[in-house]
């Protein structure tokens, strides 16, 4: 009886396996890609969307005949806001689907759990979002901007006459390694230009928390303090951007008194809010959906006409950075294979150095040939009532990326 | 500055032959110097602050008409009515419209190819106070001037004193005018009259805050603290009278911080604790019924905007009933279907409600999408009301503290004055027994297990105005709602009431000692070492076995 169980399992095992390990995904005429974004838990608002963006770009891509003669077939998972789910699933896509390239993750502490498998596996992970950077691994492609192409130039405004002269600072985050590596560098960056230490606060809430009351008081009597113009710089992720919002605008903070830097504040976060006493917020982005170029009229237009055919889940007139990063990171990677003239990661890494295109924010997105950061532009946005962003300032040019901070 | 002096003597113009009375003479020259502002409010931040800084500056003498006129000017421009085009500039009546009235000509435009200018902080905040001047003194109703006034008094220190004076000496409303005049008074903490000084501290100390502690402190670095005993004096006692209103300020805060926080664990919690202590099912879903019901408020909310659009400020309190019915019918049919059948295996039951769980948030997600659902919140549950020094309400927190305080009577009402809470309270304290009554127990256990989904669903309503409504709402609430049950012991109402109110408070409590993140730590921790010596939590139910 053992002996036939036995038996019986390795020949199941072997066939179920076989399809996997004798053909490599391109071997037939198609060619995948994974999607690791969450559908569920407190990403799920935001995250959801780029599921639908990268198929967007690979159906453009399949129209115009497909990359290096195959179709692209997108993978797509719900990772449920749980990081070592990421992982998990990053493996299984690269292991069994054996997908060509990987996009997804948007807090970076999921990108720091699927790092490791990425390097094991020798594949690639497209990372959408602009984040703490101090990390560069040949096995992401960090698609958008670290923080001295981003952060810093928005807080630079905010501190200068252009800006409201910011002199104190209020960091209020969700407690994980983004947050608490900008504000290392941000404490860093202030104490260079002469900031004391006694002119900021720092706060942390756990993930998804909402219960913002206590927190908003205690920015309320840290504003009424003497010592100059008081900023927020919130880096609180998912759902709790909303939900601080509608605390901070219910205890009668405007803009005008005390501004707040919305780091990972996005379009999406402002739907289902009245946006009317939250006008004048800023974020900063290399993109935001009031950019005025050709291309981005064309990419509004096309998800707005894939919303519509396909019945997207989401809203059809809401575009965020972290969704143009994600069809760039698509188009980044089939231009990349397209020049290899394969799908081998090592091949495809390799064509990557002074790849570019006109992305839909208006600048051209640069790799740089020196690692895998790209140049991009810089927008600061700021909180309309139309629950958008109007552009405030943007960069003159796409400036060089710096992965490694010198501050902090 | 040679544009700037033109200007100043166009706006002194119009004072003068406003008083001359020459209608025609008048329009004529102050026309240019309108369209000059307007045109200005168009250019780059530097010419949008120079242009509303000297609008400030000669606010206490201009004219009454073109304080109107710019007020009604800058206000569209906060509302986003005000457009550039080319070297025109038009208002518009609504934004959004199509064609507005050119501010030079008064001639009516379309508004197409028109800009509306995007302000920088800096330049809005001068809107903002440039705009409350216009109103406070310019505006035409009683309510127009008093909002002049509140935008006034935000930002004081960049107002002229004239300002105030003039609309002092011009306000008709008395309640208006003595307000007026507090606020002229406490402008003058700086003056050089000692006398008036006195005043202005009495008069910032009358109205205590953060800001006025501020103020009130950074006088003592002035020469007059050390050189004038009675200044000294009057100093002292009304920085300790703030300093004693901010103390009182924040307990009353943390009360009231601790009290709606303890409410929304409370709802979230209270049908929980009767599932749980009838059936001793563990029920996962209980977070996707708060779901249902929020998203039957929605439900409620669309219907009001189609069929009766001037209702729509009601859409929450009709949506009370309905919540209540939705969240009962799907609890109901859950029972029925799936639950029945395990009440003698309680793991199979937790996985059985954990699944509903999914099915639940997954039929929503596909249903309606996993974006944040738009509501319009009516007033009476938006913005807030300070109260006493820096002790703000919000409306959202006191409409949930109203709210779960509701619930609690209509639950204790009907566990002990109904004979459905008869018979609840029976089959929780002996099952076997109560069947022997008589009791139709699988009966009971249906209509309670609906009552606990329905007041789910009540929460669901409540959190609305406080939460962002989604399919993954409810999933944040089931563990502190399983919290609150088991401190409070299963089964009894007060129980879990006096177990939220113990939480929420040490939330609060903690909070701004350690942290968020050390203030749920320390609570968990907390709660794990009471039920080590009372395992049956803080009011167990004495049950017969």
């Amino acid at each position: 009886m053992v002996d036939v169980t036995r038996r019986h399992f390795i020949g199941t095992a072997t066939a179920l396996a076989a399809p996997a390990i004798i053909r490599p995904a391109w071997a037939a005429d198609t060619v995948k890609l994974g999607c690791l974004f969450s559908s569920s838990g407190t990403m799920a608002n935001i995250e959801g969307r780029l599921n639908h963006v990268v198929r967007m770009a690979a159906d453009g891509l399949n129209a115009k005949g497909g990359v290096n003669g195959r179709r692209i077939e997108v993978v797509t998972s719900d990772p449920a806001s749980d990081w070592p789910l990421y992982a998990q699933i990053g493996r299984q896509m690269l292991q069994q689907e054996k997908v060509a390239a990987l996009f997804g993750c948007w807090t970076s502490v999921s990108r720091k759990s699927v790092l490791p498998v990425v390097e094991q596996n020798d594949g690639l992970l497209f990372y959408p979002l602009h984040f703490e950077g101090d990390e560069n691994s040949k096995n992401i492609v960090y698609v958008n901007s670290p923080p001295a192409s981003s952060v810093l130039p928005a807080v630079d405004y905010l501190m200068g006459a252009e800006g409201v002269g910011a002199k104190r600072f209020f960091m209020i985050g969700s407690d994980y390694v983004w947050p608490r590596t900008i504000n290392k560098q941000l404490k860093a960056y202030w104490v260079s230009k002469g900031v004391a230490a006694n002119a900021w606060r720092e706060e942390y809430v756990p993930l998804g928390f909402s219960n913002f009351q206590t927190l908003v008081n205690q920015i309320r009597s840290f504003a009424s303090e003497p010592g100059g113009q008081p900023i927020v710089v919130l880096t609180v992720v998912g759902s709790s951007i909303p939900d601080f919002l509608r605390e901070f605008a219910n205890q009668g903070i405007r803009a005008t008194d005390v501004p707040i830097l919305g780091l990972d504040m996005v379009e999406a976060d402002l739907e289902g809010l009245d946006t009317a006493p939250l006008v004048g917020h800023l974020n900063c982005w290399a993109y935001l959906q009031a950019a005025k170029a050709e291309a981005n009229i064309r990419f509004l237009g096309d998800w707005a006409a894939y919303v519509k055919a396909k019945s997207v889940p989401f809203s059809a007139d809401t575009v965020i950075d972290p969704m143009v990063s994600a069809y760039d990171s698509v188009q980044l990677w089939a231009l990349a294979a397209a020049k290899a003239g394969s799908f081998d990661v090592p091949e495809v890494r390799k064509a990557f150095a002074g790849l570019s295109f006109a992305d839909p924010s208006g600048y051209t997105l640069t790799m740089t040939g020196e690692n895998n950061y790209v140049s991009r532009g810089v927008f600061i946005g700021s909180v309309n009532e139309k629950q958008g962003f109007d552009i405030l300032w943007q960069s003159p040019d796409a400036p060089k990326p710096v992965p490694f901070s010198p501050y902090g | 500055m040679v544009e700037g002096a033109g200007r100043a003597k166009a706006w002194i113009c119009g004072v003068l032959l406003a008083v001359c009375s020459m209608q025609s003479a008048f329009a004529e020259a102050s026309r240019p110097d309108r369209a000059g502002f307007a045109a200005s409010l168009c250019g780059d931040g530097a010419a949008q602050s120079k242009a509303l800084d000297e609008f400030v500056r000669l606010s206490g003498e201009a004219a009454i008409d073109d304080l109107a006129v710019a007020g009604d000017l800058l206000r569209g421009m906060l509302e986003r009515r005000f457009l550039c085009l080319g070297d025109a500039t038009l208002l518009l009546d609504k934004a959004g419209a199509s064609e507005g009235r050119d501010v030079a000509s008064g001639t009516v435009h379309t508004a197409a190819g028109g800009r509306s200018p995007v302000l920088g902080l800096r330049q809005r905040a001068l809107v903002e106070t440039a705009s409350g001047i216009a109103a406070l003194v310019a505006g035409e109703t009683v309510e127009l001037r008093s909002k002049g006034l509140a935008a006034v008094e935000r930002r004081m220190a960049g107002v002229p004193e004239a300002v105030l004076v003039r609309a002092h000496k011009t306000e008709s409303d008395a309640g208006l005018k003595a307000a007026i005049g507090v606020a002229a008074q406490g402008a003058a903490l700086s003056s050089t009259d000692p006398a008036r000084r006195l005043a202005a501290i009495g008069a910032v100390a009358d109205t205590p805050s953060g800001a006025a502690f501020s103020r009130l402190s950074a006088l003592k670095t002035d020469q007059a603290y050390r050189a004038d005993a009675e200044f000294r004096a009057a100093l002292d006692a009304g920085v300790a009278r703030v300093e004693r209103a901010i103390w009182i300020g924040n307990g009353l805060a943390v009360l009231y911080n601790g009290l709606s926080f303890a409410s929304i664990l409370f709802m979230a919690a209270a049908g929980l604790a009767i599932i749980f202590g009838l059936m001793g099912v563990i029920n996962l879903a209980q977070g996707e019924f708060i779901m249902v019901g929020a998203y039957a408020a929605y439900g409620v909310q669309e219907v009001f905007r189609r069929f009766a659009p001037g209702f729509l400020d009601l859409y929450l309190l009709a949506a009370i009933p309905v919540a209540f019915l939705a969240a009962a019918l799907v609890g109901i049919v859950i029972e029925a279907l799936i639950l029945r059948h395990l009440y003698r295996r309680p793991l199979m039951s937790l996985l059985a409600t954990w699944a509903v769980s999914l099915f639940l948030i997954n039929l929503v997600r596909v249903v309606f999408g996993s974006q944040n659902l738009q509501f319009a919140m009516p007033s009476y549950v938006s913005g807030g009301m300070p109260l006493y020094a820096d002790f703000i309400v919000t409306w959202n927190r006191l409409f949930a503290i109203a709210f779960a305080t509701a619930t609690l009577v209509l639950t204790l009402l009907i566990l002990k004055r109904t004979p459905l809470g008869l018979d609840i309270r029976a089959v929780t304290q002996n099952r076997d027994m109560a069947a022997c009554l008589g009791i139709r127990t699988r009966r009971v256990d249906r209509l309670a297990f609906g009552f606990g989904s329905g007041l789910a669903g009540l929460a669901g309503v409540a959190l609305c105005p406080i939460y962002s409504v989604n399919p993954g709402m409810g999933t944040t609430f089931i563990v502190d709602s399983f919290m609150v049950v088991v401190l409070g012991g299963v089964g009894t109402v007060i129980g879990t009431l006096v177990a939220a109110l113990g939480i929420g408070g040490a939330n609060v409590l903690i909070e701004p000692l350690y942290g968020a993140v050390a203030a749920k730590v320390i609570v968990l921790a907390g709660i794990i070492l009471f039920l080590q010596r009372r395992p049956e939590g803080l009011f167990a139910v004495r049950r017969r076995r």
